[in-house]
């Protein structure tokens, strides 16, 4: 039954509520998750379609806090993954949250607030988070900040329901095995000092996992606990149901390391969708997708020979990919549509051209209609009257009007036959105007006067330029011409034997960019080198191409040639030249390779016309381990994520550590190091611990560790040595469980300490408690 | 604060009822807060293991040795069985197609795939 707090109106937003009530997380994964496919052939295998998501969050407020009487102890399980707290002699623990802080700024006040767990991220969008990662109160499975620690613990007990103006429960918190005194006692002083708890104990959550495996008869009195958590991993051999610590054994290797594992390996698989491989995310793909392999080497094989076996085993996540509207191939209605809309486009400009074209011939003619009959009418006109007969028209004089008719008469002839006479006439054009404009050239320089000398001189130069653009010109067309000729044989050679052809040009090309490659590499060798230094000073041993050699040697017979004592570099002109011809080495360096990429580029764009295969070589400088060439339009295979070796590469490390430069044995070594480390027990107790090996712990839940343990111990017990491997009924939730149903027993109290004990007694005392399991 | 935080109960309210010595008091503003909490190595350190009993377990007792199995080498790109090593850049293949794609990773993505391994040349 839920309380609904009173804050609350019928009618709030569904979403909230039903985040709430189902529970945070898991919206929270619904919403971030993208659509994952299964490529799974294999209905009989093992790897199961959907797996229960074992890892849930309820942040609810409890509502029942004054209903139990302060002898009820309150059982904290304190991991380095999750937080469980609830009350003793409960099945399920009231509230779970990733043990995690965050202290972000408000956005809009600016004020810096404490969010503890993971939590929507849609609300923490008026957060600014970017100072304010997640921070937890570990190192390894110690905890060491306690600040962190305080805000956990409020937050806690606050959903727990706590009103009080102390914790009046006694508590039962865990804590790692051998925890070290100082943590043990800063917590206690936290849980007294802060909370006002009348006593607290300590214990190891393993521990309470097989006490309680224990009792359902999961696994015996004697036994061994492997604990893979989330940052370490524990063997700890159990005697009599007490656990010895003297035997026990820890790697530094767990879930986390794990998950950090598999998002480098993706993040350097998929460089480009990095930003998608966030913590939880990767977090999901691991519970979901990783499995153990009997025998990684043998199943590494099958992926190398890329079995079909294989490809059933490789899991293939779709990222959300819109493909580009394709544009389907215009069919032929709509090829003749546009044919037609563009025809009659044409035709549509073509008659406004010659619209206008016969208006302004119509124009122009009656222009000269009018000039011609003012000229007529002018003749009968005296002479004396014509400037006042003229003023009415505007024509000044008798010459302005037949220029006028010339002009008229000349655009009138253009615009009738326009397209046959033009060229001919504009070069006509040319000649005459030429030698009309230069009349002063061919008269010899005695006949004139300096005026005219001056202007003879600028008729001769303009001559020479015209001259010198008419030459440019022709020598254009030539190339031009040429040009054409060229393309046409290179057509009919292309016609004639196109494979021969073809594989000239890429052999051609191969060479180019070759060249142009090593130039690069040459040249930003050398700039690099250079980037230091000023230009010139070139440290030993690096390749100089031919400028840097020669602006060497110049260097160095200009500063050297002087003679010892007397440095007279800079006294004359001609030295300062030295910097020109260097610059200028530098320059012709450039243009060579700019020639050549001119060239590379017109081939790549002729190969890419007839050869449909070619892929242009791109500029080298950024390349990526999966080269996409980026003219091909990107696929819905782009937006693929496949997890095929590393499914299983990835929680091998458990038994292999080593693999993450953890130099620590494995899991099944650490089995033979913890037997060994008992003090001579007799082969009998061996093997009745290796009898009932019992694994809990979240990181025990990959598929497949339960056979891969049972092969490892073999090899390392002595022959025919009974092994048996169990899990625990709930590798999650059983150490909370353990620890609720220890804490009912009656003489629970007895094993707590309290303030005045904590006080008197000092922190020796305290560092030789241990809780006792067996009640 | 807006509507839907202060519905979700998303912050940590500043005030709690149950708890003797609130947390503005314990830590005021301003103060440089949390930079004297000792890392777990300091923390071992300070335990002064070395003065009790050796048989005694502690936390840095039962810590795991190396590993007596001969660590068997995969590729780093792959994760295919990998018998040869690029002496250039440090990486280890499985065969030659994974060698080209070896010598054509740039730097950053060389040193991120020794990083895994811890075998990132680190400049100090």
């Amino acid at each position: 039954m839920l309380l609904v707090p009173s804050c609350w109106t019928l009618g709030e937003r569904v979403t909230v509520s039903l985040s709430l009530s189902l529970s945070l997380s898991q919206s929270l994964r619904a919403l971030a998750r993208a659509r994952i496919l299964y490529k799974e052939r294999n209905p009989n295998s093992p790897i199961q379609k959907k797996k229960k998501m074992p890892f849930i969050s309820k942040i609810e407020r409890q509502s029942d806090y004054h209903l139990f009487p302060s002898t009820t102890p309150i059982v904290i399980d304190n991991g380095a993954s999750y937080f469980r707290i609830g009350w003793a002699g409960e099945a399920e623990p009231r509230v779970i949250f990733r043990n995690i802080v965050q202290r972000p700024r408000h956005k809009a006040t600016g004020e810096t607030v404490t969010i503890v767990g993971d939590h929507d991220p849609a609300l923490l969008r008026y957060f600014d988070c970017t100072r304010s990662g997640p921070r937890s109160a570990f190192d390894s499975n110690v905890v060491y900040q306690f600040e962190i620690m305080e805000y956990i613990l409020d937050f806690a007990f606050d959903r727990l329901g706590a009103n009080g103006s102390r914790i009046d429960h006694p508590v039962l918190i865990t804590e790692c095995v051998c925890n070290p005194v100082q943590s043990r006692s800063k917590m206690a002083e936290l849980l007294f000092e802060t909370y006002g708890v009348p006593s607290v104990a300590f214990g190891v959550d393993a521990a309470f996992s097989y006490k309680y495996n224990q009792q359902l008869g999961v696994c015996a009195k004697d036994g061994l606990a492997l604990c893979p958590g989330f940052t370490t991993t524990h063997v700890i051999p159990f005697i009599d149901g007490e656990p010895v610590y003297k035997g026990s054994c820890r790697t530094n290797i767990g879930g986390y390391h794990i998950t950090d594992y598999l998002k480098q390996l993706l993040s350097l698989k998929y460089p480009q969708h990095m930003a998608r491989f966030t913590w939880e995310k990767v977090e999901d793909l691991k519970m979901e997708h990783c499995y153990i392999a009997q025998d990684y080497f043998s199943e590494v094989r099958l992926f190398q020979k890329g079995d079909k076996e294989a490809e059933d085993k490789t899991r293939c996540w779709q990222l959300p990919w819109i493909p580009p509207p394709t544009e389907e191939p215009p069919s032929e209605e709509e090829i003749a549509r546009k044919a037609a809309i563009k025809e009659r486009q044409g035709q549509r400009l073509r008659e406004m051209a010659e619209a206008k074209r016969s208006s302004r011939i119509n124009e122009l003619e009656n222009e000269l209609h009018g000039l011609e009959f003012l000229l007529q009418q002018l003749e009968h006109v005296e002479e004396h009257n014509i400037p006042s007969f003229l003023s009415e028209t505007g024509y000044v004089s008798k010459q302005e009007i037949e220029s006028a008719v010339q002009k008229v008469t000349q655009s009138l002839r253009k615009a009738k036959g326009e397209p046959k006479g033009d060229q001919a006439e504009a070069e006509e054009k040319t000649d005459p105007a030429t030698n009309e404009r230069f009349p002063l050239i061919n008269i010899p320089d005695n006949m004139l006067t300096p005026e005219q000398l001056k202007e003879k001189r600028r008729q001769l130069f303009l001559k020479t330029t015209s001259e010198g653009r008419q030459r440019a010109k022709q020598k254009r067309f030539e190339s031009e011409l040429e040009r054409e000729r060229k393309n046409q044989q290179d057509e009919e050679k292309r016609l004639e034997n196109p494979e021969l052809y073809l594989e000239q040009l890429r052999a051609k090309y191969k060479d180019l960019s070759e060249k142009v490659e090593q130039r690069k590499r040459l040249k930003t060798n050398g700039n690099h080198t250079n980037g230091n230094n000023f230009s010139g000073g070139v440290g030993r041993g690096e390749r100089l191409n031919a400028a840097q050699r020669e602006r060497m040697r110049l260097l160095t017979t200009a500063a050297f040639d002087r003679g010892k004592g007397e440095d007279t570099f800079g006294a004359r002109d001609e030295d300062w030249q030295l910097y020109k011809l260097m610059s200028k080495d530098n320059d012709d360096d450039d243009e060579g390779l700019d020639q050549d990429e001119a060239e590379m580029a017109r081939l790549s764009s002729r190969l890419q016309e007839i050869d449909p295969t070619f892929v242009p070589k791109l500029e080298i400088v950024t390349s990526q381990p999966i080269e996409v060439p980026r003219l091909r339009p990107l696929t819905k295979e782009d937006f693929q994520i496949l997890l095929g070796v590393e499914r299983f590469r990835c929680p091998e490390i458990l038994f292999r550590p080593n693999w993450i430069a953890v130099d620590q044995a494995g899991l099944d070594e650490m089995t033979g190091i913890s037997i060994r480390r008992l003090s001579p027990v007799g082969q009998e107790v061996e093997e009745r611990l290796t009898n009932s090996i019992f694994i809990t712990g979240g990181s025990c839940l990959f598929p497949g560790m339960s056979k891969r343990l049972v092969a490892g111990i073999r090899m390392i017990r002595p022959c025919g040595s009974p092994i048996r491997v169990v899990k625990a009924s709930d590798p999650v939730l059983d150490a909370w469980r353990g620890a609720a149903a220890y804490a009912t027993a009656p003489q629970f109290l007895t094993q707590t300490f309290s303030r005045t004990d904590y006080y008197e007694k000092g922190e020796d005392w305290l560092r030789r408690y241990q809780l006792r399991y067996t009640l | 604060m807006e509507l839907d935080v202060v519905k979700a109960e998303l912050v940590l309210p500043t005030h709690l009822s149950f708890k003797q010595v609130q947390m503005y008091e314990k830590y005021p503003k301003g103060q440089s807060r949390g930079r004297h909490w000792k890392h777990l190595k300091q923390i071992l350190q300070a335990e002064n293991y070395q003065n009790f009993p050796p048989d005694e377990p502690t936390y840095v007792n039962i810590e795991s040795p190396p590993s007596m199995h001969p660590c068997k080498k995969i590729c780093d790109i792959t994760g295919y069985e990998a018998p040869y090593y690029d002496p250039r850049t440090n990486l280890r293949y499985a065969n030659a197609d994974v060698f080209k794609l070896v010598r054509s990773l740039p730097n950053e993505y060389v040193q991120r795939y020794l990083a895994l391994r811890n075998a990132a040349v680190v400049l100090k």
